[in-house]
């Protein structure tokens, strides 16, 4: 009975004097779902006396959710306040420039719902990114799921958005999601496997995104040196197809190809593909095979004739979509051995697998040994269907 | 201290009554003189209104005959109809040996065997005893010069109908439920378990009332340790008068501070024979339409008939629904607390974006929020179970409709916590024991107050609390939480999905009953 007595006071005494320890109720907080950062050179520096001045000084804009702005997104957005609040500040690292915020908002700034992290181009080419991003990989209330994007130009624009309903941020990260149905989107890149890549030392690619009046467009991919960390150039959306298929880590997406007799697009649209970098070592030659395989189904045709239905003829159609796939692998490969002497499409990765002795002999040279490695395509295109109702 | 002398006082008292009833053993043994006899018993029983005292002469002779009754509880048509009239019939003629000798043949021994046509008779000499049996429905016949008197049974007081149990209603299944009236209960678990194996042992309970009470069980499949069990709890009940099986429930469970019922209760005849089937024992009281069944898991508190009579799929997935309503029951407004006030980022990006801005402007945090809420339905609740019929469904109205709508739109509460507090009363009724449900009930603001000082690892330390409990919890020596801990597998079958009936070959080993298997 004592026994019960002593528990029954012990519980309510944590009870009691715990209180509600820690509790933050939900609306009094501001959910952070994007953060944009970019370099400021021009804005004035007031902190400059601090002993901590390193000459940098970072422009981050956080994209707030808020109980006011949701409340105009849940009302039908008639109103033409934002669904969204857009707070920007400037301080010698990200940390510093957030906790500036909070001389800004009312509301507790909350990071768990983070979607997406926008570094701009000039950010992206001046500073290791490994070094930019170190704080996102250190907070706890940084989601290890949050994406990172790279702007061309000003990363904060891309946070704005003339609708005023419409979450930039949101809307960026549903647009990736798109990569379902097309080839010129990259798999999406999380700081969990950002930082995989960044200790690897090799280099990769990161979506790009761009902005014009106010609208967000998904262009190609961004090169990062696995040296430097920094970003080296840009890829277009062609080049981009071009990375898919050869990383086969895409799903539907359109090959156009043109009909040799009468020269109407034939447009291929896949519905699989897989593919594999075959790594072969004779001596000290290194040489890769990659082996593209898809199968899909004719999209569109501009021919009226319809011979396109016309068994024979799809072997045709198989054809000239293998000679565009060859023709969009090989564009990309050559930028990257020619122009940037960069492997950003997983050859040394799975050279490292395969032949891990080998590995460690090129390893440290790896961008420029792969600049002259010969690399042979095998393409295999299967169309399994050409459409409804013909 | 105490306690030990609380405990010596009975057996005095009763010693006592015992010397004292050796005494007075002479005046209410009958005395063959019939006023005499009767006025003993006008002395015991006669100022009661209800008492008839009912005299007249044997057919056509001298004799003089008392028939006491106790008015509505006797069958009045029977006693007008049959016992009278046989009574006073012309047995002169029928005899031809004058009515001298006739006075001399009509003992009471004659009278059982040749006149009264009546199954339920017996023969009794002490008028002290004749008293109860009389209350409880007999009617007794006092012949002048006899020695003994007979006591008819012809209780038929009047009762209720057979009707679909109200507590439990089934779409499927039997729509018989039991009533106050202990032997028509018998009957409808003879009629349709009626093996010979099926055994009813009759007790009294209550000192004042004395109630009958059975135990029921199958012979050849109960454990006989827990059939002895249920016995012996029974035997040592101890009150004046036991007014409802729930009585009976209290006084006999194994842990009177647990907030979880530790006997099932039921309406359904159908039920407690499935129950008697599995090895279990059913105990039924006078007066009341509620069987209790012993011992209890937790599992089986959350199957119904139903479950047997459907397919087995569908049986499943509702036993499965059920198992979500459980947790919903009791964890439904403790997780939104701990996810609004402590976790946020667990909940969806979208769907926290609206729940922020449904709760712009409540001016309460989340757990008072959701006490308000709580506490209201369980008002309404309480106030449309009491209120007369015709009132119920507007209260109904005006409690869900009205002050719900009017407290979202007057900012008092966030339409969420509405539907969080809806759905949560809705689960609880779902569960098929209204007990339990009673029981998750009031948990759940344990819960809630748990999440709202720790959030989610205050719910879970609340379930572990709540666990640790239910492992040491026992119905008659049978674990709680059976099936799961401990852990049998083969029991499994018919647990959180009920396998086909071709498969469920075994009865539940956890009551360890003597006959193992159903079939095969």
């Amino acid at each position: 009975m004592k026994m019960t007595q002593k528990v029954l006071i012990f519980i309510l005494a944590v009870i009691s004097l715990s209180g509600c320890w820690s509790s933050k109720e939900i609306e009094e907080l501001g959910l952070i779902i994007g953060t944009a950062i970019d370099l400021d050179n021009e804005g004035e520096f007031e902190d400059r006396q601090s002993g901590i001045d390193n000459g940098n000084v970072f422009k981050l804009t956080n994209q707030l959710i808020t109980a006011e702005t949701a409340n105009n997104a849940t009302n039908g957005g008639q109103s033409q306040v934002r669904a969204y609040k857009n707070i920007t500040e400037t301080g010698e690292a990200v940390l510093p420039a957030l906790r500036n915020m909070i001389l800004r908002i009312d509301k507790r700034a909350f990071g768990e719902h983070a979607k997406v992290i926008i570094i701009g181009e000039e950010l992206a080419r001046g500073y290791n990114l490994e070094q930019v991003l170190d704080f996102f990989r250190r907070e706890q209330e940084m989601r290890s799921s949050t994406l990172i994007v790279i702007a061309k130009g000003s990363a904060s624009k891309t946070l704005e958005s003339a609708e005023p309903t419409v979450i930039p941020a949101i809307q960026l990260v549903e647009m990736i999601q798109g990569k379902e149905r097309s080839t010129k989107i990259l798999t999406p890149m999380p700081i969990a496997k950002m930082e995989g890549q960044l200790n690897s030392g090799n280099s990769f690619l990161i979506q790009t995104v761009s902005t014009e009046n106010n609208d967000r467009k998904l262009t190609g991919a961004a090169m990062i040196d696995g040296n430097t960390k920094t970003l080296r150039a840009f890829l277009n959306d062609t080049e981009t197809e071009g990375v898919t298929w050869i990383k086969g880590k895409g799903k539907g997406g359109l090959v156009r190809s043109y009909d040799e007799e009468d020269s109407q697009p034939i447009v291929y649209e896949s519905l699989s593909m897989k593919s594999k970098i075959k790594p072969s070592v004779q001596g000290d030659s290194i040489s890769f095979t990659v082996k593209i395989e898809t199968e899909g189904r004719i999209g569109e045709h501009w021919d009226i004739s319809g011979k396109a239905f016309d068994s024979k003829y799809m072997k045709k159609a198989e054809k000239a979509t293998e000679k565009e796939i060859e023709r969009l692998v090989k564009n990309v490969l050559e930028k990257t051995q020619e122009e940037y002497k960069m492997d950003v499409l997983g050859f040394g990765r799975s050279l490292q697998i395969s032949h891990p002795q080998v590995w460690k002999k090129v390893k440290n040279n790896w961008d420029e040994t792969f600049s002259d490695i010969p690399v042979e395509f095998s393409i295999n295109v299967s169309i399994k269907e050409m459409g409804t109702s013909r | 201290m105490k306690m030990s002398q609380i405990k010596k006082k009975p057996i005095k008292s009763s010693t006592m009554k015992h010397e004292k009833k050796n005494e007075d053993e002479g005046p209410y043994e009958l005395t063959g003189e019939i006023q005499r006899d009767l006025q003993l018993f006008k002395k015991e029983i006669g100022h009661n209104s209800d008492v008839h005292f009912r005299e007249f002469n044997i057919g056509l002779t001298s004799i003089r005959a008392v028939l006491i009754y106790v008015d509505g509880l006797s069958d009045k048509e029977l006693i007008d109809k049959h016992i009278m009239k046989s009574l006073m019939q012309d047995f002169t003629d029928a005899k031809g040996d004058g009515r001298h000798e006739a006075k001399e043949k009509f003992t009471v021994d004659y009278i059982k065997s040749h006149i009264l046509s009546l199954g339920e008779i017996s023969a009794a000499s002490n008028i002290k005893d004749t008293v109860p049996q009389i209350l409880k429905g007999s009617a007794v016949l006092l012949l002048d010069g006899a020695f003994e008197m007979l006591i008819l049974g012809i209780a038929n007081g009047k009762t209720r109908n057979i009707e679909e149990p109200v507590s439990e209603q089934a779409v499927r299944g039997p729509r018989e439920g039991f009533t106050e009236n202990l032997s028509d209960n018998t009957a409808l678990l003879r009629r349709n378990g009626g093996t010979e194996k099926l055994i009813f042992s009759k007790f009294i309970v209550g000192k004042r009332s004395n109630k009958d009470l059975i135990v029921a069980y199958i012979e050849d499949i109960a454990n006989p340790a827990i059939v002895e069990e249920v016995k012996s709890r029974i035997q040592q009940i101890d009150i004046d008068n036991v007014m409802e099986s729930g009585y009976v429930e209290q006084l006999i469970e194994d842990n009177f501070m647990s907030p979880f019922p530790q006997a099932q209760n039921t309406e359904r005849p159908d039920r407690v024979n499935a129950a008697l089937m599995e090895g279990r024992v059913a105990i039924l009281l006078d007066g009341t339409p509620f069987a209790l069944l012993v011992p209890v898991t937790f599992s089986m508190m959350l199957q119904a008939s139903e479950d047997y009579y459907e397919r087995w799929i569908s049986g499943s997935l509702i036993r499965l629904l059920r198992f979500v309503a459980i947790f919903i029951s009791l964890f439904g407004p403790a997780l939104y607390i701990s996810f609004v006030s402590f976790h946020q980022g667990l909940i969806p990006t979208k769907l926290a974006m609206s729940i922020i801005g449904t709760r712009d402007g409540v001016p309460f945090p989340s757990i008072i929020e959701a006490l308000i809420m709580e506490v209201a339905i369980e008002i309404l609740r309480e106030a449309g179970l009491r209120l007369p019929k015709p009132i119920g469904p507007a209260i109904g109205i005006v409690g869900a409709l009205i002050i719900g709508e009017a407290a979202v739109s007057a900012g008092i509460v966030s339409p969420i916590m509405v539907i969080v507090v809806a759905v949560t009363a809705i689960s609880s009724f779902a569960i098929p024991e209204y007990s339990l449900g009673i029981s998750l009930r009031y948990l759940r603001f344990v819960c809630m107050f748990f999440a709202a000082v720790f959030g989610l690892y205050g719910v879970i330390l609340f379930f572990l609390f709540i666990s640790s409990h239910l492992v040491k919890l026992k119905s008659f020596g049978v674990p709680y939480i059976s099936l799961a801990v401990p852990y049998r597998l083969s029991d499994w079958k018919d647990f959180i999905v009920r396998f086909p009936l071709k498969v469920l070959k075994e009865r539940p080993s956890m009551l360890h009953p003597k006959d193992p298997t159903r079939k095969g």
